[in-house]
């Protein structure tokens, strides 16, 4: 079955026809060819995909894309403001918070959503804010320091 | 007044590579491939571990509507193979491996290519299987390989006909068996470790299109995409230059992403698809159940000391259950016996390693070269005897260690290294010597543990590694490497190494995405120790460029080349003061000259030709360190790892944060293969499949203190004395958690990884042994 679904991607607003089966992360990439959201496992087990869906943090491979109709998406290609970079992903640079960096943009998001619930975030908070984000290269304290240092440097 | 640019080697550097990853910018396999006519492919995976089988409803299949090409093993018999060519890219008639592709389809809609591969019916008829390496060993086993021999790079394994026996090394130095006999105490002892999945986030795949010249372009995200290219081309009897393999960004290769898996057949799929673009990517279940595993280790190991506490002789056979194909892990079986000792200089030993075919997945090894199984055997055994010759683990170990100078092999003499500090380094980091012994007071029992590791830095065989430099007014400075980065920092290397040597801004300088086209069809680049290979390469392009650039200005100011320097990106003269930014340079050039200058410049590294020896691929050792503390419940079996450090000898660390950045994530992948990592298999077939049955660390598993502990003792062949370190940061952590477990609990637990059910379950027999004695 189809649906026409309008939603608000990054400040943007989008229509679309999408599928009942479709999720809202095959809608992102491939629809809208935004690369940021990766598929990880397709299972919401890896957090690769993660997306600020009405401020809350989602796997997109496990919103179907109907489900999204009205809502109010942010992907990691929405942190940047022109062309200034977000403090967090300043802060991921600076502080080595990327290896391979397929999990940053999920870990970038997840972190946003802390930030804007706790703007001084305690290492305890920020571990427990990342744990559905996996990382295999195994790069969390350097991930957890990038966040830290980016919320001292948000005030 | 001119001034020096500040050395900005070994001093924290930005990942700039890193804000296209950062900002989501399309940079992984297939993110940057056309999208126009894109055609989606889905492999049919064998679900029998060793059977004949037929496919059925084939034209039913490819004649399904959105169908466009469709593939198996009778339209396409090819081996596969880079060493030898054990695998094939469809399987014909026989099955070897639960995991093994039947059939690809390429198709409008991944929907279309699912429906297709549906109704294909696969009629196996099972046959007897081995899994395991004593049952493949025995005499009668059924062959996994019968016709080996006939195979393409057969002369360069070692296997034994008419077995599984796949391939086998040994090394000898001193009489092993009358030093034993000799000894004052002996202790020999069986260590294993179950399979592993390499489980990068981004699975495998990528994008494959021919085209219009017949051609093959590949979009993979490869970390040695000149192999692959070679074995593809291979493979599909295409001339070299007739594949093309482009690679940026790779979300993680462990060491899965090396040899070929999936590709060949993607690029297979391609050549039937009139010029389409077919995409592939696995998901996440195919991957934990048809790409490469680590393979299985059993290590049996017998030390021997004599009354000052040396020792004195040591026997140990390292044996790998590599699955279905020796191929991917041959290289590694080398670095496993020049290894095995671990880092002890024990005059008379006698090591043996044997990889063993069995009816499972392919093997591929594990980040570390597996050298980190080897460690978790050697490292725990060498705690087991300092127990039994009552001295303290430490002690033992600084007493028995390798030295600089050290005839190790025959044409190899052990290096100045920093095996010693690293040890002493992170036990002092966990407070090991303050420490008043093990705590069981409660039911939860605390207790510290140190291991060492050494890991052989072996050269690509027949490899070079080739760079070059471009500057001009358009694009300012571009490389171009043959190395890919995997997430190790190479492109940050690559950039500090350049800004510091010309003295430009690193914001002038591109590095390209590695691409088989700009080398020439047999290019075989180094795709290991890259620090080291690239770097040396880096060092002879740059001051070629600098070269350049002077003489340009010198000719151009008339004054001699000596006076001439850069300087933060301006010539400058120190006799006349003159100065000129280099961009003005490349945009305006001398008056004298129609164009304005491009200066180019190339740096080749060759590793030396190997021969028969064992180590003539053997550059140097890494040493690491490690050293734990653990809380164990008593009742539950659960392991925490509170402290952990972390060493590692990198002969000078150009990044230093870069370096510790690796060493923290070594020491989380090493918990996570510790004590949560296992592949487990129900008649050959995979059962875990996911991360839920197959658990890798979270943040939850990280300790409560980490300290990655940089240790620097020159490299004197290495760029500025570096050492590369990104494979060896695992190398000797199991072993100390290992250690500080048996020193919190009394109980010693031999098979990797150490799950809480298996601490119960030695807890339990531990008990029942000490009720009935």
């Amino acid at each position: 079955m189809k649906h026409e679904i309008e939603f608000i991607i990054n400040g943007q607003n989008m229509q679309f026809t999408v599928d009942s089966n479709q999720t809202l992360l095959e809608v992102i990439r491939e629809e809208l060819g935004l690369t940021g959201a990766k598929y990880g496992c397709s299972t919401g087990e890896c957090g690769a995909c993660s997306v600020l869906f009405n401020g809350e943090v989602v796997n997109a491979c496990m919103v179907l894309a109907p489900e999204a109709a009205g809502a109010e998406i942010i992907t990691v290609e929405g942190l940047a403001e022109e062309d200034e970079l977000h403090p967090l992903q300043k802060s991921f640079i600076d502080h080595h918070g990327v290896q391979c960096g397929y999990c940053a943009p999920g870990m970038l998001i997840s972190a946003k959503a802390l930030l804007s619930r706790t703007s001084r975030p305690h290492e305890e908070e920020i571990r427990e804010a990342l744990v559905g984000n996996l990382c295999r290269c195994g790069a969390y304290a350097d991930i957890i320091k990038s966040i830290q240092v980016a919320s001292r440097a948000r005030r | 007044m001119i001034t020096r640019k500040p050395h900005i080697i070994g001093k924290p550097f930005p990942l700039i590579e890193a804000q296209k990853k950062l900002t989501g910018v399309s940079c992984y396999a297939g993110d940057e491939s056309p999208r126009e006519g894109l055609l989606h492919a889905r492999i049919l995976f064998s679900r029998r571990a060793h059977a004949r089988f037929q496919l059925l409803h084939i034209e039913q299949a490819r004649s399904h509507p959105g169908v466009t090409a469709l593939l198996t093993g009778r339209d396409l018999q090819a081996r596969l193979g880079t060493i030898i060519e054990d695998r094939e890219l469809l399987a014909v008639e026989e099955v070897r491996y639960a995991g093994q592709p039947l059939a690809i389809v390429a198709a409008e809609t991944p929907e279309a290519a699912v429906e297709a591969l549906a109704l294909i019916e696969v009629a196996y008829e099972d046959l007897p299987a081995v899994f395991d390496i004593n049952d493949a060993l025995a005499p009668d086993a059924p062959l996994v390989h019968p016709q080996v021999a006939t195979y393409r790079g057969y002369e360069r394994v070692h296997a034994q006909p008419n077995s599984n026996l796949a391939h086998h090394l040994s090394f000898r130095r001193g009489d092993a068996a009358k030093a034993m006999a000799e000894a004052a105490v002996v202790l020999e002892q069986v260590y294993t470790a179950s399979p592993l999945q390499h489980a990068p986030m981004e699975t495998h795949g990528g994008v494959a299109q021919q085209l219009d010249d017949g051609s093959l372009m590949l979009w993979l995200h490869s970390q040695a995409p000149f192999l692959q290219r070679q074995t593809i081309a291979q493979a599909l009897h295409m001339p070299p230059e007739d594949v093309r393999i482009r690679t940026q960004c790779v979300g993680g290769s462990f060491g899965s992403k090396v040899f070929v898996s999936v590709e060949g057949l993607l690029a297979a799929i391609a050549r039937e698809t009139q010029g389409r673009p077919v995409r592939l990517h696995l998901s996440r279940e195919e991957e934990f159940q048809a790409i490469f595993m680590t393979p299985a280790m059993k290590a049996r190991v017998k030390m021997g000391v004599d009354e000052n506490g040396r020792i004195i002789a040591m026997q140990a056979t390292y044996d790998w259950n590599v699955g279905a194909s020796i191929d991917a892990f041959y290289l590694q079986m080398q670095a496993i016996v020049l290894a095995g000792t671990g880092p002890y200089a024990i005059p008379n030993v006698e090591i043996h390693t044997r990889a063993v075919y069995t009816h499972l997945l392919p093997a591929a090894p594990m980040r570390g070269l597996s050298i980190a199984q080897v460690h978790w055997a050697v490292e725990q055994h060498v705690d087991e005897l300092a127990e039994l010759v009552d001295m303290s683990p430490l002690a033992f170990r600084q007493w028995n260690l390798v030295k600089g100078g050290d005839q190790l092999f025959p044409h190899f003499v052990m290096h100045a290294n920093g095996l010693e500090t690293c040890t002493l380094e992170t036990a002092k980091a966990i407070g090991w010597q303050a420490d008043a012994g093990p705590d069981r007071s409660g039911h939860i029992a605390r207790g510290k543990g140190l291991a060492m590791g050494w890991s052989p830095i072996l050269v690509s065989p027949n490899c070079k590694s080739r760079v070059s430099i471009q500057c001009d007014a358009t694009d300012l400075c571009t490389v171009i490497v043959d190395g890919v980065d995997i997430g190790q920092g190479y492109y940050a290397f690559i950039t500090q190494l350049i800004a510091f040597e010309l003295s430009f801004p690193i914001e002038w300088i591109t590095v390209e995405p590695t691409d088989t086209a700009n080398y020439d069809p047999h290019w075989q680049a180094i795709y290991h120790n890259l620090l080291w290979s690239t770097g040396r390469a880096l060092l002879q392009a740059t001051a070629e460029l600098k070269r350049q650039i002077l003489s340009y200005v010198s000719e151009m100011w008339e004054e001699p080349m000596s006076n001439l320097d850069i300087v933060e990106g301006d010539v400058i003269s120190y006799a006349t003061r003159r100065r000129l930014s280099v961009l003005e340079l490349l945009q305006r050039g001398s008056d004298e000259k129609a164009r304005p200058p491009v200066f180019r410049a190339e740096g080749i590294y060759e590793a030396p030709e190997p021969n028969d020896e064992l180590d003539s691929l053997l550059q140097s050792f890494a040493a690491t360190g490690y050293a734990a503390e653990v809380a164990v419940n008593m009742e539950t079996g659960h392991v925490a790892v509170l402290q952990l450090a972390g060493a590692a000898d990198v002969g000078h660390a150009i990044n230093p944060e870069g370096v510790k950045a690796q060493l923290k994530g070594g020491m989380v992948q090493s918990i996570s293969l510790t004590l949560l990592e296992e592949m487990r298999f129900q008649q050959g077939v995979p059962t875990t499949t996911d991360f839920m049955t197959y658990p890798i660390a979270t943040t939850a598993d990280m300790p409560q203190k980490m300290f990655p502990i940089v240790v620097e003792v020159p490299q004197s062949t290495g760029p500025y004395g570096a050492r590369d370190l990104s494979n060896h940061v695992v190398v000797g952590a199991s072993a100390a958690i290992g250690n500080a477990i048996y020193r919190a609990t009394g109980v010693r637990i031999r098979h990797l990884p150490i799950t809480a059910q298996r601490v119960y379950d030695a807890f339990m027999r531990h008990h029942a042994s000490q009720n009935s004695s």
